[in-house]
C-alpha cells in the first residue's frame, strides 16, 4: 500500500504546486468558487431561516399545520388576504361533521373553525364623547341638582362642544375653498348648521331650553364629526377558547379574554395601534422604534423628520378630546414637564413634539406619563361595543354590535401588519356577519326554498338550466327573494344587541353552523405530507368534499414568497455556477495546453494515461474544494458575525412576519453547505473534464519535440 | 552474443502530412545488444527521431517488427506499451523535460513512484545514490529552474535510469547545451554505461559526441548504413 500512496502523494504534490505556480490563475477561479459557495452557504442559510420563522409564524398565528376548506371554493383559501380582496370560498355548512371526522384521524389533535373577512367598524366620535358629557351635566341640571362643581365641570363640556364645533366650521370653510360647486350645494346646510352652533345666540338659548339644543347638536353636527369615524377590521370568526389554546403565540395583551361561550371580539393589537390610536401617540412610537431598533437618527433621517412635523403640525386631534379643565390640566403638567412659562396649550403641545435626539425619550415619557392619562389614546376603547357592518353572502350589509374585550397579540409577530392587522372575533357573531346562521337556519333556508320550489343551479349548468333547459327563469327569481326574507330575518337580530351580548353558548352549537376553513394542528408537526393524504381520505370516506392543503399553500402570496426567494437564490447560484464553469473550463485547458510537453513526458517515461488525468481532475478538486471550504467558512463566519451582531433587524412589518421576529438570527444551514460543497464538486469535475481529455491525448512523442 | 535488447527489422513508418505520405525509415533493420553504447548520427530529417520513437515504445512500424525486451510492439495494447516504457526504457530529451514544479529530488524519484514497487526508504536511497553518481546530491531540494542546463540534463541522466532500465534513450542530448557540457554529459553516460551495463541509445548529429559512442550507425533518407564500430565495448 505504501507505494501506491506515494503516487497519490505525487499526485496531489503536482496539482497544488501547479496552483501554486499559476497564482493569478488559481486567484481568478477561486475567487470565483469563494463567491459562488459562500452566496450558496449564507443565501441558503437565509431562505432556510426565513422559511422557518414563516413556517412558525404561519403556523403559530392562523395557519396551524394544514387547512381544510370546501373543495367547491371558486377561489383558493388565502389565510393573509389574496390578490386585493379575500378569498371567495364556499362555505363549509356544518362544521360539526368535518370536526368530528377529522379529529379521527390520528395525527389530527386539534380542529378550529374559521372565517375570514374585511368589515367596516364606526370609530367612535369626539363629538358624540363629548356630548355625552354635556348630556350627563344637562340631565343632572335638569333633575334639579345644582353644585358648583357640576357647575364648573358643565361650563368646561359646553365650551368644548363650542370648541369642536368651531373646529369643525374652521374645517369645512377652508375645505369650501377647495371644493367645486355642487359640493357646496351639498354642504350649504352642514355649514349653516355649523354656523348657527357656533353663534352666541345659539350657546343664550342653549341655557333656555338645555334638552332642545342637545338635541341640535347630536342630530345636525355630531354627524359632521363622522368623517374618516368608519375604518376597515380584519378578522377571523373562530372559536376563540379553541383558537387560544391551538395557537398559543396568540396571547391578550390588554383586557380579558372573550368569556367562554360568549360574544366578543378580541382586537388586533398593531391593529389598534396603526388605526386606532391617536395619530400624534403612533408616531412617536414609530419615531422611538426607528430610534431603537433600527439606530436611525431624527437628525440625519428625511422620515423621521417628517414625522415630528407632522406631530407638531396635527394638534387638533389631542385638543379635540381635551375639554377646558382637561386642557388647564395638561397645559400645567407640560409647563412642568418641559419648564415652560407658556400660557397656551397649542404652543406647549409644539414644543412636546418638536424632538430632536437629544431630548427625545425625555419628551415620549413626558407624553406617555403626564399627557396620555388625559387622553382617550384608541378611538376603541377595551369594554366598548363596536358596531360592525359587512356585506353578507348575498350582498345585504349586515351589521352587528359586539364588545371588545381586549387587544390580542401573537408573541414574536407584535410588530407584523400581516399577523397583527388581525382581530378575532367569536364564531356566531361571525356567522351573522357571514349571512349564514346555524346549521339549522341553513337548513330552514333550504327548506323555505324546497317549499316554493327553488333548488340550487349548479354553476357548471347554469346557463343551460335558467336558459335553455326546464327550469324557467320565474323559479330563479322566487329563490332570490326567499333568500332575501332569510337574511333580512338575521339582519333583524342586532336589535337586540343587549340579549345577544348576554346569551352564551355551547360548544355544540357553536361547532353546528357554518365556517368557511379550519385550521388543523398535528401532534407531529413534521408529518405534514403523510397527514395530508390521511385527512384527504377521512373527507373522501365522509362525503365532506373538502380540500386539504398545507400551511404554506393556505398562506397564499405570504408563503410562496419564500418559494420566491429560493427561485431567485438558486438562479443567481445557477448562473455564478455556470460561469464558473465556463471559466475553470477556460483556464485549465489553457493550463493544458501549457503544459502538453510536461504531460508528454510523463507519458513517455511511463504514466498511464489515467495518472495524467487524474492529475488534471485532482488540480480542479483540490481549487475548487480548498476554496469551496475557504467559501463556506467564510459564509458561515458572515453568519455567525450577523448573529453576534444582533441578526438583520427587520425594518419593516413584512420582514418582522418574514423573520417571525423583531430579527432573523440565521443560523448555518446544514443543507446550505453540503449543497454548496456539492455544486463545487461538480462543477469541478465537469470543468476538468475536458481538459483531462485533452491531457489523455497527448502522446509521449510531444515530448520529443524539441524547445520552440 | 546474448539476445538483442531491441531488435529493429525491416521497418517502414509512413507519416500522413496532409495528403501526401512521407517515408520517414524505408525498410531499416537494427539490432542492440546489452550493454552497447550506440549512437546513431543523421542529419535533421533522416528518420534518427522516428527511429528512436520506434525503439522507444512511443510509436509503432508501419510495417515491418520492432521487438524490445524481446516483445513485439505492434501486438502491444498502449498500457502495455506504457508499461513496457516504464519498466525497461529511460528517457532522455533533448529540451531535459523536467516537471517545473518538482524538486530535483522529486523529479528523478517520479519514476518509482509510478513503478509504485519502492518503498520510501528504497526509493530514497536509490534517488540519492543516482544524484552521487551525478554530483548534484547538493541541489536534491533545488528546482529545476534553479539549476544550469548541463545539472538539468544530469538530473534527467538520473531520472532515466533511476528505474533501472534494459535501454536508455537519449535524442539529441546535447543539443541545447554548448560542447564542453554536452561532452560532460556524454563522459557521464558512457561512465554510467561502463559501471552497470546499462544499454545507450543516443542520436546525435554533432561529430565530437558522436566520437564518444562505441559504435555508430548512420542514417539517411530513411535508411541506414553500415554500422561502424569506434571504441569497442569495455
Amino acid at each position: 500500500m505504501l507505494p501506491a500512496t506515494g503516487k497519490v502523494k505525487v499526485l496531489l504534490r503536482i496539482a497544488l504546486r501547479n496552483l501554486a505556480a499559476g497564482r493569478a490563475r488559481t486567484a481568478i477561479i477561486g475567487t470565483i468558487l469563494l463567491v459562488g459557495t459562500l452566496l450558496v452557504v449564507v443565501g441558503s442559510s437565509l431562505v432556510e431561516s426565513v422559511d422557518r420563522g414563516m413556517r412558525s409564524s404561519i403556523q403559530g398565528s392562523l395557519g396551524g399545520q394544514l387547512q381544510v376548506y370546501d373543495a367547491r371554493s371558486k377561489d383558493e383559501l388565502a389565510l393573509y388576504g389574496g390578490m386585493g380582496r379575500e378569498p371567495l370560498l364556499e362555505p363549509i355548512v356544518d362544521f360539526s361533521r368535518v370536526k368530528a371526522e377529522l379529529e379521527k384521524v390520528p395525527n389530527v389533535k386539534r380542529v378550529i373553525p374559521m372565517g375570514i373577512d374585511q368589515a367596516l367598524v364606526a370609530t367612535g366620535n369626539q363629538i358624540d364623547v363629548a356630548l355625552e358629557r354635556l348630556r350627563a351635566d344637562v340631565r343632572r341640571l335638569e333633575a334639579g341638582e345644582d353644585d358648583p362643581e357640576l357647575r364648573r365641570r358643565y361650563q368646561a363640556h359646553q365650551a368644548h362642544v363650542r370648541r369642536m364645533v368651531t373646529l369643525l366650521r374652521d374645517d369645512l370653510r377652508s375645505a369650501r375653498a377647495l371644493a367645486d360647486d355642487e359640493l357646496l350645494r351639498e354642504r350649504k346646510r352642514d355649514g349653516d348648521d355649523l354656523a348657527r352652533a357656533a353663534s352666541d345666540d345659539f350657546w343664550a338659548g342653549f341655557e333656555r331650553d338645555r334638552l332642545a339644543g342637545l338635541e341640535f347638536l347630536e342630530n345636525r353636527i355630531a354627524p359632521q364629526g363622522m368623517e374618516g369615524g368608519m375604518t376597515y377590521v380584519r378578522y377571523v370568526g373562530t372559536d376563540l377558547d379553541a383558537f387560544m389554546e391551538a395557537f398559543d403565540r396568540a396571547h391578550v395583551v390588554e383586557g380579558e379574554r372573550v368569556p367562554s361561550g360568549h360574544r366578543g371580539i378580541l382586537l388586533g393589537k398593531w391593529y389598534a395601534e396603526e388605526y386606532l390610536k391617536i395619530k400624534n401617540a403612533r408616531r412617536l412610537d414609530k419615531i422611538k422604534d426607528a430610534r431603537d431598533f433600527q439606530r436611525r437618527r431624527i437628525a440625519n433621517d428625511e422620515e423621521l423628520r417628517r414625522w415630528v412635523k407632522e406631530n407638531t403640525n396635527q394638534l387638533s386631534e389631542i385638543q379635540m378630546q381635551l375639554d377646558p379643565l382637561q386642557a388647564e390640566e395638561a397645559a400645567a403638567r407640560l409647563r412642568r414637564g418641559l419648564g415652560s412659562e407658556e400660557r397656551d396649550l397649542s404652543r406647549l403641545l409644539v414644543a412636546l413634539f418638536s424632538t430632536t435626539d437629544a431630548d427625545f425619550e425625555k419628551k415620549y415619557r413626558l407624553f406617555y406619563d403626564e399627557l396620555a392619562p388625559l387622553l382617550q389614546l384608541y378611538k376603541i376603547r377595551i369594554g366598548d361595543t363596536i358596531t360592525i357592518k359587512a356585506p353578507s353572502r348575498s350582498g345585504y350589509y349586515s351589521s352587528v354590535n359586539v364588545k371588545v374585550y381586549g387587544f390580542v397579540e401573537f408573541r414574536g409577530l407584535e410588530k407584523s401588519r400581516l399577523a397583527g392587522v388581525m382581530s378575532l372575533l367569536d364564531l356566531m357573531t361571525w356567522r351573522d356577519l357571514y349571512g349564514y346562521l346555524t346549521k339549522e337556519k341553513a337548513e330552514e333556508v333550504r327548506a323555505l326554498r324546497d317549499q316554493v320550489g327553488a333548488r340550487q343551479v349548479p354553476r357548471e349548468s347554469a346557463e343551460a338550466d335558467l336558459f335553455g333547459g326546464g327550469g324557467p327563469a320565474v323559479e330563479t327569481q322566487r329563490a332570490g327573494r326567499i333568500d332575501e326574507a332569510a337574511l333580512l330575518a338575521g339582519i333583524a337580530r342586532p336589535a337586540r344587541t343587549q340579549d345577544l351580548a348576554a346569551q352564551t353558548y355551547s360548544q355544540e352549537e357553536i361547532d353546528r353552523g357554518v365556517a368557511l376553513n379550519a385550521a388543523l394542528i398535528l401532534r407531529d408537526p413534521s408529518r405534514i405530507g403523510a397527514t395530508i393524504q390521511d385527512v384527504e381520505r377521512a373527507s373522501r370516506r365522509a362525503g365532506l368534499g373538502l380540500k386539504v392543503v398545507d400551511w404554506q399553500k393556505a398562506s397564499g402570496l405570504v408563503g410562496q414568497s419564500v418559494t420566491m426567494f429560493r427561485i431567485v437564490l438558486y438562479t443567481a447560484v445557477l448562473i455564478i455556477f455556470a460561469v464558473a464553469l465556463v471559466i475553470i473550463n477556460n483556464a485549465m485547458v489553457m493550463a493544458t495546453l501549457q503544459r502538453v510537453r510536461e504531460i508528454g513526458t510523463m507519458r513517455a517515461i511511463g504514466a498511464q494515461r489515467r495518472f495524467v488525468t487524474a492529475m488534471l481532475l485532482v488540480e480542479t478538486a483540490a481549487v475548487s474544494l480548498l476554496f469551496g471550504l475557504l467559501g463556506a467558512v467564510l459564509g458561515a463566519a458572515a453568519l455567525w458575525a450577523v448573529r453576534a451582531w444582533g441578526g438583520i433587524p427587520a425594518t419593516n412589518d413584512q420582514l418582522y412576519f418574514f423573520f417571525s421576529g423583531p430579527a432573523l438570527l440565521p443560523a448555518l444551514g446544514t443543507t446550505g453547505v453540503a449543497v454548496s460543497l456539492g455544486l463545487v464538486l461538480v462543477v469541478s469535475m465537469l470543468s476538468g473534464f475536458y481538459p483531462a481529455i485533452i491531457a489523455m491525448k497527448v502522446t509521449p512523442v510531444e515530448a520529443m519535440a524539441a524547445d520552440d | 552474443m546474448s539476445a538483442p535488447i531491441v531488435s529493429v527489422e525491416n521497418v517502414v513508418r509512413t507519416y500522413r502530412l496532409g495528403k501526401s505520405e512521407v517515408q520517414a525509415l524505408r525498410g531499416v533493420s537494427l539490432e542492440i545488444h546489452p550493454g552497447e553504447f550506440l549512437a546513431v548520427a543523421g542529419p535533421s530529417g533522416s528518420g534518427k527521431t522516428t527511429l528512436l520513437n520506434l525503439v522507444g515504445c512511443v510509436d509503432t512500424p508501419t510495417s515491418g517488427v520492432v521487438r524490445v525486451d524481446g516483445r513485439d510492439t505492434s501486438a502491444l495494447s498502449e498500457r502495455a506499451l506504457t508499461d513496457l516504457r516504464l519498466r525497461r526504457i529511460g528517457f532522455i530529451f533533448q529540451s531535459f523535460n523536467l516537471v517545473a514544479v518538482l524538486s530535483v529530488f522529486q523529479n528523478v524519484e517520479f519514476p518509482l513512484l509510478l513503478q509504485g514497487e519502492a518503498t520510501r526508504k528504497e526509493r530514497e536511497q536509490r534517488v540519492l545514490a543516482l544524484l552521487d553518481a551525478v554530483g548534484l546530491r547538493e541541489h536534491a531540494r533545488h528546482r529545476p529552474s534553479e539549476l544550469s542546463g548541463g545539472q538539468r540534463q544530469r538530473v534527467a541522466v538520473a531520472r532515466a535510469l533511476v528505474g533501472r532500465p534494459r535501454l536508455v534513450l537519449a535524442d539529441e542530448p546535447t543539443a541545447n547545451l554548448d560542447s564542453t557540457t554536452g561532452a560532460t554529459i556524454i563522459d557521464l553516460m558512457r561512465d554510467l554505461n561502463r559501471r552497470d551495463g546499462t544499454t545507450f541509445l543516443f542520436s546525435t548529429h554533432d561529430q565530437k559526441v558522436m566520437s564518444h559512442a562505441h559504435a555508430v550507425v548512420r542514417i539517411a533518407d530513411g535508411q541506414l548504413q553500415a554500422r561502424e564500430t569506434l571504441n569497442p565495448a569495455a
